[in-house]
């Protein structure tokens, strides 16, 4: 076989090849994979999942950390790291539905999907609940919800309670010291959507915030 | 002090079988490690994953030099090094190979703390001009092809392979830590081997001379340098170093290229661990599960340099004797015969890391990796695979390149 066939040859299987492989990577790029069948097998793969923030825990050094759970059921670690987190122009917050893309990673035996750029987190925020709404059913469960503050007071060693109502009805919210950095600015007056857990305290239904990410001013949760 | 040279030990042993077995690589095995370790700051076990990874970068030389069969960092020297084996000079390719990673590990590590201080800044100078190096590079690479036929044919190897690497690596369709294997193995493996099974050629008898590689200081000191600009900085690998190194030194020739290539590999390993002390991020996987068993501090770092330095003596001394092995034994194969064995091997193996796409990419790679041989071009230009997506990173258009393809 002459060398002009070869050339031919490989140029052919070359093209075939390389519109088959395009052809794969479009078909993976669009796919959206359960959480819940996210495992080691996984490792260093790039996926796309979808579901909602249950959890956001920040840490001193501006990464962020999202607890993602989706209708497989599965829950899954998304770390967003400080480089990533101070280039988002989207606010996060509790309950909010995301789309993440990033490559599976594991840290601690414990499996993280990790986006490595803001085109990589589409969100989708979602309404918060009126304080109406809040009943003892809902206790041990994150909520988000929407009021008007109407007191704040400094406790203990630095906790912060805050009142919010809304038409009449009111929640206490309780910002424990250790995320009392970063929050914003909050005055009395000031319309704010706060996400947390809620607990009884001292047979009081109260809201208790995890992370300083967790508080928008209404103007920041309707970026 | 011995229970730390035992566990050096096992890892010259497991560097060993790592780098003779074709695909078997450091990372396979440094998760256990990192489990094993469990956080309890084992300096022994950081020192076996040294160990094991210097050792690999000597050893792997082996099966790229006597079967065509290369791994991350190895696949440049494929050919020089096959070309000196049809020669009968396979066990002097490895020679000139030991004198380059001894040459380069010695003089990365005398040089390492000037390195950091320098290169660390130096790299903020040159990463926002990175695309514009790189592509001088190519056009550098492709120019010297001289004739028009060859330029053209040098660029549509280049693009096949980077459109190919673009894919590959960032289309989301194989593993980040499995993704260059049925890619490299594919356009510097798979295409060596299928000549060698087509024309039924025969290994001619290997001679075992004794005479010492000479005149080496400019590709093994550039090539320490551009293993310590690799080292440091994300996405350049050692093909990348050694170009830029023989652009930097003038250094032509098949010793000069081995010696060069050989020197940026054992300074990138050095130079990837010292990255966990200087900028505190590892640039290798090995390097990364040592960053996640120790905190390296200056006397860490110093404990890893002398690790690397004896596990590199004991490797060289290692490398030499199993190539002399080699030598002898090889003629005695059926050359074909091995070959077809190895390539099957390959296969397997892509199949068992990375499934059936790897496959496809494997064949893809495969295909595009035989284009140079029979239009008479340089390998190094389906080094597309890896330089187009770095070119398109540094010039920070990458993303949406991969959105034009709908692949982002």
């Amino acid at each position: 076989m002459g060398n002009g066939k070869i050339v031919r040859l490989s140029l052919i299987s070359s093209l075939a090849g390389l519109a088959a492989v395009y052809a794969t990577a479009l078909s993976t790029s669009q796919r959206i994979t359960p959480i819940a069948k996210i495992d080691n097998s996984f490792i260093g793969a790039r996926v796309i999942i979808s579901g909602q923030i249950i959890d956001v825990q920040s840490s001193g050094n501006k990464h962020m950390f999202l607890k993602i759970k989706d209708d497989s059921g599965g829950i899954i670690t998304v770390p967003i790291f400080s480089n990533l987190a101070s280039k988002l122009t989207l606010t996060i917050g509790l309950l909010d539905y995301v789309e993440i893309r990033g490559n599976v990673s594991v840290y601690q035996n414990e499996l993280e999907v990790i986006p490595s750029k803001p085109e990589d987190i589409k969100i989708v925020h979602t309404a918060p609940a009126s304080i109406s709404e809040i009943k003892e059913e809902n206790l041990g469960k994150p909520v988000k919800v929407y009021g008007i503050v109407s007191s704040r007071e400094i406790i203990g060693a630095g906790n912060i309670i805050l009142n919010i109502g809304e038409n009449g009805r009111k929640l206490k919210v309780f910002i424990p010291s250790k995320i009392v950095e970063g929050i914003p600015e909050v005055h009395v007056g000031d319309e704010v959507v706060i996400g947390g857990w809620l607990q009884l305290y001292n047979n009081e239904i109260e809201l208790k915030v995890t992370s300083h990410l967790c508080i928008q001013k209404l103007e920041t949760f309707l970026k | 002090m011995i229970v730390l040279i035992l566990w050096i030990l096992a890892g010259v042993l497991l560097g060993v079988i790592t780098g003779m077995i074709p695909g078997l690589h450091v990372n396979n095995l440094t998760p256990a490690f990192v489990i094993l370790a469990g956080g309890s700051g084992s300096v022994e076990i950081a020192s076996l994953i040294v160990a094991m990874s210097i050792t690999n970068v000597f050893v792997s030389y082996i099966p790229s030099t006597y079967l065509g069969v290369p791994e991350e960092g190895t696949e440049l020297s494929v050919l020089p090094a096959h070309r000196l084996l049809l020669d009968g000079r396979g066990h002097y390719a490895i020679k000139l190979v030991v004198f380059g990673c001894l040459g380069g590990l010695l003089v990365s590590a005398a040089f390492l703390f000037p390195f950091l201080m320098i290169v660390e800044p130096a790299y903020g100078l040159i990463k926002p001009n990175m695309h514009w190096l790189l592509l001088f590079v190519v056009i550098v690479m492709i120019a010297i092809e001289r004739s028009p036929s060859k330029i053209v044919w040098s660029c549509v190897i280049f693009v096949l392979s980077g459109f190919l690497g673009l894919v590959a690596l960032d289309g989301g369709i194989l593993k980040s830590e499995t993704a260059l294997m049925p890619l490299l193995s594919g356009l510097f493996g798979a295409s060596v081997l299928l000549p060698s099974i087509a024309s039924n050629c025969q290994l001619p008898e290997q001679k075992i001379d004794d005479r010492e590689p000479d005149g080496l200081k400019k590709p093994i000191l550039t090539g320490a340098f551009a293993g310590a600009v690799t080292g440091i900085i994300p996405g350049i690998g050692p093909s990348q170093g050694t170009v830029l190194a023989q652009l930097v030194s003038g250094c032509k020739g098949t010793e000069d290229f081995l010696a060069a290539v050989s020197s940026v590999n054992t300074s990138k390993a050095l130079f990837s661990f010292a990255a966990l002390y200087a900028i505190g991020r590892g640039r290798s996987g090995a390097a990364v599960a040592v960053g996640q068993i120790l905190e390296i501090g200056s006397r860490e770092l110093i404990i890893m340099v002398g690790v690397s330095l004896f596990a590199g003596g004991i490797a060289g001394l290692l490398t030499l004797k199993l190539s002399k092995i080699m030598a002898r034994e090889m003629s005695k194969l059926p050359y074909r015969g091995l070959c077809a064995a190895v390539l099957v091997f390959i296969t397997f193996l892509v199949f068992f890391y990375s499934g059936f796409v790897g496959l496809l990419v494997f064949a893809t790679a495969t295909s595009i990796g035989v284009l140079p041989a029979v239009v008479q071009v340089k390998r190094t230009h389906a080094m597309g695979v890896i330089l187009l997506p770095c070119i398109l990173f540094f010039a920070g258009v990458k993303e949406s390149t991969l959105s034009m393809f709908g692949l982002a």
